[in-house]
């Protein structure tokens, strides 16, 4: 198309001489592509850690109080002669605590004094998973197992936090993304109505629709792009800081941002782009079919 | 000679259900300069609506530069519209711009080369005397320039036809016999001119084509010479000799 480097011009311009909505316009897509950004990584986090868990085969079953070493031998024993139980590691309580210990940091259990609130267990590694439900059963059946702490279980909490996550965050991010659509389709609005004299004008002299357009487009584009570049800077940071906080509190290995860096600013790019372009086309879609004064509004 | 505009029995009848043309049948050539005179409401602008193809006819036949305009696809009328220049009343100068850009913006709008502007823009500023207020804002010019510098934006792609809608309605009377005269000066070089008006002064000065629209008829169509008035207005001072250079210059 001839003039089109007059037309991304326009509306570049545009941006700077509509700069309050603009902002305004940027902010909310950015507040939109990050909070997708950070589900998407949440749901990318939460999905290796239910797939480590599952994987690692390990359950935790612990021993009743108050029960002597002794006990505790024979309940080994009556652990590993169960067929499908692979191997059953001692995990004393004082063993457990040293263990939170180092994971959390001492000071949390200086207030303990000597009471150690937690129980002796035994870590227990089975053959074949899949006889996993009559596994437990046959331990738990064993005198002085009180309780088992099974990683399943955790992953399919983990997973069932994850679902959540995703359904919220499916709403909130369309919910954004109407907004979004809506403030920079207003925007553009203001912007047009401001140069409604020129599309006039354009219209007048025997400019195409698609020449009328370009510069709102370009506009729009130009927001959801800078809002992308933002969000990107926004995330990197974010996510650093966060990760940091969780896996001091939660060891697990987070998903590293490098990994994922390219897809994620692709797809800022992509959405804000095309998040853009559509506010662009929506908004200036019913000047295009006014003529003359209607453009006025006279 | 061909004709240039062609109404055939157009009627239009607004949704509000008002009767702006009735059966209203005209031709005009190539070439001609027309004075369309009315009252207020008689239909005047109605009809170069139609003929801009802002508003379709709700009967009848519209032919413009040989194509019939009723029929013409959506996607056709900016192409049909680089035919024709218009003058409005307001000038609607864009006063955020300055002079030349007002002008370059027409041909920008179309797509003209960059190059194809630098030359076009000067020579039609020349054209019309205001070279030498190129970098003005509209807003710093007088009435009668700021009129000229939209004649100079309706004249810059070269159209067939130039519209004036009441040309001279926010001018000064002294302007407004400059601004017929420049646009005189156009039509000797063979552009069509359509100049709606209600200045019966100018009309009668200028020995032109005068069609008269009262309640959406024709009512009258004359080429009769009209009784020049015994003015305090000299042509002679005018600005603009017949002997300018080509329009076509510059392009």
């Amino acid at each position: 198309m001839r003039g089109l480097g007059y037309l991304i011009k326009e509306g570049l311009k545009n941006i700077w001489n509509n700069r309050i909505m603009s902002i305004a316009s940027i902010c909310v897509l950015v507040s939109c592509l990050v909070l997708t950004g950070s589900a998407v990584l949440f749901t990318l986090n939460v999905d290796k850690v239910v797939k480590s868990v599952e994987g690692s085969n390990e359950t935790t079953f612990y021993l009743a109080d108050n029960l002597s070493r002794v006990e505790s031998v024979y309940i080994g024993r009556d652990i590993r002669k169960i067929k499908n139980v692979k191997e059953a590691e001692y995990c004393s309580k004082d063993k457990a605590i040293e263990r939170y210990k180092k994971m959390l940091g001492e000071e949390i259990f200086e207030r303990m004094n000597e009471d150690n609130p937690l129980p002796d267990a035994y870590i227990v590694k089975m053959k074949d998973i899949k006889k996993y439900k009559e596994t437990v059963k046959e331990i738990m059946a064993i005198k002085g197992v009180s309780q088992v702490a099974s990683r399943q279980e955790t992953a399919d909490r983990l997973a069932k936090i994850d679902g959540l996550v995703k359904t919220l965050s499916f709403w909130i991010v369309l919910a954004l993304m109407i907004i979004s659509l809506f403030i920079i389709s207003n925007t553009i609005r203001a912007t047009m109505h401001n140069r409604r004299f020129e599309i006039s004008i354009m219209k007048s002299v025997g400019a195409t629709n698609h020449f009328v357009r370009v510069p709102f487009v370009v506009e729009g584009m130009a927001i959801g792009l800078i809002a992308a570049v933002i969000s990107t800077c926004g995330m990197i940071f974010l996510y650093d800081g966060i990760m940091n906080i969780v896996t001091s509190v939660i060891p697990f290995t987070a998903i590293p941002l490098s990994e994922v860096f390219l897809y994620m600013a692709g797809a800022f790019v992509v959405a804000g782009v095309l998040i853009g372009m559509v506010s662009g086309i929506i908004s200036i879609r019913k000047y295009l079919r006014k003529e003359g004064n209607e453009i006025l509004g006279w | 000679m061909d004709k240039i505009i062609e109404f055939r029995n157009v009627s239009k009848t607004y949704d509000s259900g008002t009767h702006a043309l009735n059966n209203a049948s005209l031709e005009i050539e190539k070439g001609e300069f027309v004075f369309i005179v009315g009252a207020s409401g008689a239909g005047k602008s109605t009809f170069l609506k139609l003929i801009m193809h802002e508003e379709t006819p709700s009967r009848g036949t519209i032919m413009v530069n040989g194509i019939n305009v009723t029929k013409l696809r959506r996607g056709k009328v900016p192409y049909l519209r680089r035919n024709m220049g218009i003058v409005f009343q307001d000038f609607r100068l864009i006063d955020k711009m300055t002079v030349y850009d007002n002008v370059a913006f027409a041909m920008r709008a179309i797509g003209s080369r960059p190059s194809a502007v630098k030359k076009r823009v000067p020579y039609i500023l020349e054209l019309v005397g205001l070279k030498n207020k190129a970098n003005r804002r509209p807003s710093e010019l007088s009435g009668g320039e700021q009129q000229r510098v939209s004649l100079a934006r309706a004249l810059v792609n070269n159209p067939a036809i130039i519209i004036a809608d009441e040309p001279t309605g926010n001018i000064d009377p002294e302007m407004s016999f400059e601004i017929i005269e420049l646009l005189s000066e156009i039509n000797a070089q063979g552009t069509t001119i359509l100049v709606v008006t209600h200045e019966h002064d100018l009309v009668r000065h200028f020995n032109k084509r005068v069609i008269e629209i009262e309640k959406g008829r024709v009512i009258s169509d004359t080429k009769e010479d009209v009784e020049e008035m015994d003015l305090n207005f000299s042509t002679q001072e005018l600005r603009f000799e017949s002997d300018s250079p080509s329009l076509k210059e510059g392009e």
